[in-house]
């Protein structure tokens, strides 16, 4: 009968040996665990274990399913047959040590004989193979196919740290077949064939040797031991940390919306300046990133040559916190304020990592610190002065805010005196921008046409902060909202649309948490997309247009609308075709974050805008560009000439396209004045 | 080392600026009042001075509505002391009765520096700054753009019209006009404002009545008269000069 022989060959000291040199393995490894939690608890206190059923399916989906990691397919594989056929092995071998010093130890039983041992064996060699496959393809990719986003690391030693792994595990996979295949090459069992690769491993031994060399497999045995032992010891040392430190951090990762920032850890000292100000689930992110460099490949910022690179502000931040700082300062010297105010706070890098690190709060908690620094750029500086003044980055009065509905008969409701039903919150671009206001016009006059009840705040609405938030002057965040929310609960409403996303985004999710949730909240494109279906908004001329549309971060990865776009485009009769990055992996136009309000650095080689613009203008038919943000279109409508590509393409707001497919008639309101 | 910083709330021009009924004033119903470019400068001047050389800054204003903001905002900066002078400023107050109030006020603080924004663009009768010095017996110097502490000694500069400038050496205590401050001021975070408003505190100093004599009688205020607009030439080089020359002689130029 098929029996599993534990430690043939094997004298009894040296496995009495193995278990000294385990318990030892488990010294050093528990007090490498010890010193990285330590380490963690030194950051600030953040609440993340609420939901523990989300929590715990999280990690069955994302670590011992890989699902994100899956998501770029070669890496994607290659790690999955890594990791499934570690797993698999380490499996193996807690089965083998349960079955003989457990259970024939003390009772004298095994479990593993007969069928279940043939299909074992059988299992363990398929995953030994799995592990030899995906380790191939990860030396290949590492050290033939060379990545961008593996190079140019942020520091010295990554490099030994990456082989490391590789090595070890791939000598672990090899010392391993070796040895079964000398058993079995002396043993020669019947059952030698369910182990295939042992089975082979183990004629290649007769055909080219001395079968009955039992010390040769006496020796492989302890090197493959040792090797495991050594690995296991330093999985808290090295990269092999990324094994613990990433279920962990996804467990603990935040199960908020998106669009819900953080607010600051600490209110008496807001914003990071020493390693110590992050919260110990920010110490979580940086131990957990495995420098895969998938966040670096989407950056906008990191695209137009800016001096950021998400995965480099992880990694610095570890370096700095494990390594002698010789002095130097977190701020300034690791991570420079440049890099920090590069980000666009797009959230493609947050939504992307395989290990759910949160490099966005990271950056947006240094930024605060520089905010109360007052260490800003000065356009920015001038629009944040503008916004606590006036409530507008513009700088204009506040009474200049419904100066656009001048031209509009009959006079739009005030929210603030007449009960409506659709509160429209206009927002800043949308208000003040010359190249703004005509869109704005038209979407009063397709409302009135639609016979909307709908009113506006006039000179009481300001800006909604969302922006504001994300440069990290939360202290005005919170001065703009609470005065929002202020004329909010003066006036009577159901719902609040607006056509800005980046309004959409925090009214929705962060007005919540300071007490008013009585209203949902709409984008404009979600409203149109109900009254078309309602037949509210008559259709009367499909407009055959091939258009491509460019998904606004704050719309669509922030908040997940994708779709209300494209049934209103494709109710007018658009034909849509794709840009390559669609959806999910949509492109940022460079404008989020506070950017729009800052100076381009001379480094920036080409904006996301210009990048973006001209993604779409390299569709084949496709020469208009729909957007269905008002940064957006200001953004690209200047990149289209920077690009140079007037005459090629041109950027629409939804609304015109509406306006165009319902035959309104502008110039009437015009008329009558 | 004492500096002393007057700042005033003067009208912001992001709104439009109406005369009342009298047709003296201006409407003060719309008017929405705004730190006086300069003397922010010259608050941001006396905390780099602060920063550099340890010396105490107190900020001293007119209690027009606002003026708490502008106050704390400074603490929020570093200003160690905030003096409003409450008083009846609804009648209109101009720099002669205000610099005469200010006087012993500011002799009390025994400063070694004064600082204010050289001017203000409502400035009707001169600018404070020259009309405390004198009040004050103290010599005063416009238009500086920096300022080098030394024990007793004042290294000033001052900008002149055409890109020229001169370093000057005075004896303190001093009235210095700040053009612009060594660097643009500071952004302060609502946060450190709304916090310097828990922790600071603003005296208060009454100024009795104010003696506006001596200074020049307004008799009418009025929006500036639009001319005649200006007419474009297009055209080609010749064109152009044969059109100017011939608008030239027409207005009889020999």
């Amino acid at each position: 009968m098929p029996i599993r022989e534990t430690f043939w060959n094997i004298p009894h000291w040296a496995e009495i040996a193995q278990y000294l040199v385990g318990l030892l393995t488990i010294l050093i490894f528990s007090y490498g665990v010890i010193r990285r939690v330590r380490r963690w608890l030194q950051g600030r206190p953040q609440r993340r274990i609420d939901r523990i059923g989300s929590r715990l399916w999280s990690v069955v989906v994302q670590a011992v399913g890989q699902a994100r990691t899956l998501q770029d397919i070669y890496p994607g594989i290659m790690h999955l047959t890594i990791f499934w056929g570690m797993i698999a092995l380490l499996i193996g071998t807690i089965l083998a040590t349960v079955d003989w010093d457990v259970a024939h130890l003390l009772f004298n039983v095994q479990f593993l004989t007969s069928w279940v041992y043939v299909s074992y064996e059988l299992i363990l060699d398929i995953f030994g193979v799995f592990l030899l496959i995906g380790l191939g393809m990860a030396i290949y990719r590492r050290y033939i196919i060379r990545p961008d986003r593996l190079a140019n690391m942020p520091g010295i030693g990554f490099k030994r740290d990456d082989a490391y792994v590789l090595i070890m595990l791939g000598l672990i996979g090899i010392t391993g077949y070796l040895v079964e295949g000398l058993r079995i090459a002396v043993a020669q069992p019947d059952w030698a064939p369910w182990s295939p690769v042992g089975n082979a491993i183990g004629n290649a031994f007769i055909a080219f040797g001395d079968p009955s060399n039992r010390f040769l497999h006496y020796a492989l045995w302890i090197i493959h031991i040792l090797i495991a032992f050594v690995a296991l010891a330093s999985i808290p040392y090295t990269k092999f940390w990324h094994l613990i430190a990433g279920p962990v951090n996804i467990f603990f990762r935040s199960l908020e919306p998106a669009g819900k920032m953080s607010a600051p850890t600490s209110e008496e000292e807001p914003g990071v300046k020493e390693w110590r100000d992050f919260s110990w689930k920010q110490l979580l992110d940086f131990e957990s990133c495995t420098r895969c460099g998938r966040c670096q490949d989407v950056c906008p910022a990191h695209a137009s040559g800016f001096s950021l690179s998400p995965r480099d502000i992880m990694i610095k931040l570890d370096t700095f916190i494990w390594q002698p700082t010789n002095g130097r300062n977190m701020l300034g010297d690791t991570i420079s304020a440049d890099e920090l105010w590069a980000c666009t706070s797009c959230q493609a890098c947050v939504d992307i990592c395989p290990v759910f690190n949160d490099q966005l709060s990271s950056i947006i908690d240094m930024r605060r610190y520089l905010v109360l620094e007052g260490d800003i750029d000065p356009q920015l500086q001038d629009a944040l002065a503008n916004l606590g003044r006036y409530g507008n980055s513009f700088g204009k009065s506040e009474r200049m805010r419904a100066k656009w509905t001048k031209p509009i008969q009959p006079k739009i409701k005030d929210a603030r005196r007449d009960e409506v039903e659709y509160l429209w919150f206009v927002g800043d671009y949308a208000s003040y921008h010359t190249s703004m206001t005509d869109k704005t016009l038209m979407m009063a006059k397709v409302f009135q046409s639609a016979g909307l009840d709908f009113g506006i705040l006039y000179d009481g609405e300001r800006n909604s902060g969302n922006d504001v938030r994300r440069v990290g002057e939360e202290g005005l965040f919170d001065m703009l909202a609470e005065k929002n929310l202020v004329t909010f609960s003066k006036s009577t409403f159901k719902t609040i649309v607006t056509s800005d996303p980046h309004s959409f985004n925090t009214l929705k999710n962060e007005y919540s948490e300071n007490g008013n949730d009585h209203y949902s909240v709409l984008h404009y494109s979600q409203l149109f997309d109900q009254m078309i279906t309602s037949g509210q908004l008559n259709v009367a001329r499909k407009l055959g247009y091939k258009v491509t549309y460019h998904d606004p971060c704050y719309l669509g990865r922030y908040n997940g609308e994708y779709d209300a776009p494209r049934r209103v485009m494709s109710a007018l009769g658009c034909e849509l075709v794709e840009m390559p990055r669609n959806k999910e992996n949509t492109f940022c136009c460079g404008a989020g974050g506070g950017r729009i309000w800052m100076e381009d650095p001379p480094e920036v080689a080409e904006r996301p805008a210009e990048m973006r613009v001209k993604e779409a203008a390299s569709l084949s038919g496709v020469s208009i560009l729909v957007v269905a943000c008002p940064k957006d279109l200001v953004m690209f409508q200047d990149a289209v000439k920077t690009a140079d590509l007037e005459g090629k393409l041109v950027v629409k707001d939804l609304i015109e396209l509406i306006v165009e497919a319902t035959e309104m008639n502008l110039s009437e309101t015009e008329e009558q004045n | 080392m004492n500096i002393v910083v007057l700042a005033k709330l003067v009208p912001d021009l992001v709104e439009e600026l109406e005369i009342d009924d009298s047709g003296i004033a201006l409407d003060m119903t719309w008017l929405r009042l705004i730190i006086n470019e300069l003397d922010d400068h010259a608050i941001e001047e006396a905390i780099l001075l602060k920063e550099r050389t340890g010396a105490n800054v107190t900020v001293l204003a007119p209690d027009i509505e606002g003026v708490d903001d502008i106050l704390f905002t400074a603490a929020a900066k570093g200003a160690d002391r905030l003096i409003k002078i409450v008083g009846d400023y609804e009648s209109g107050v101009n720099n002669l009765g205000l610099a005469r109030v200010l006087t012993p006020v500011i002799k009390d603080l025994q400063p070694d520096l004064i600082l204010a924004g050289v001017e203000a663009h409502e400035d009707l009768d001169g600018s404070i700054g020259p009309l405390l010095a004198g009040y004050l017996d103290l010599p005063f110097i416009g238009y500086v753009a920096s300022i080098e502490l030394e024990e007793g000694k004042a290294t000033a500069t001052k900008e002149y019209p055409g890109g020229l400038s001169a370093e000057m050496e005075v004896a303190l205590p001093v009235v210095l006009g700040i053009q612009v401050a060594d660097e643009p001021p500071r952004y302060v975070a609502v946060s450190k404002v709304r916090q310097a408003m828990k922790t600071a505190e603003i005296e208060e100093l009454e100024a009795g009545d104010f003696d506006l004599s001596g200074g020049p009688t307004i008799d009418r205020m009025y929006q500036p008269e639009v001319g005649e607009s200006a007419t474009i030439i297009d055209g080609s080089l010749d064109d152009i000069a044969d059109s100017l020359i011939g608008i030239f002689k027409e207005l009889g130029v020999q």
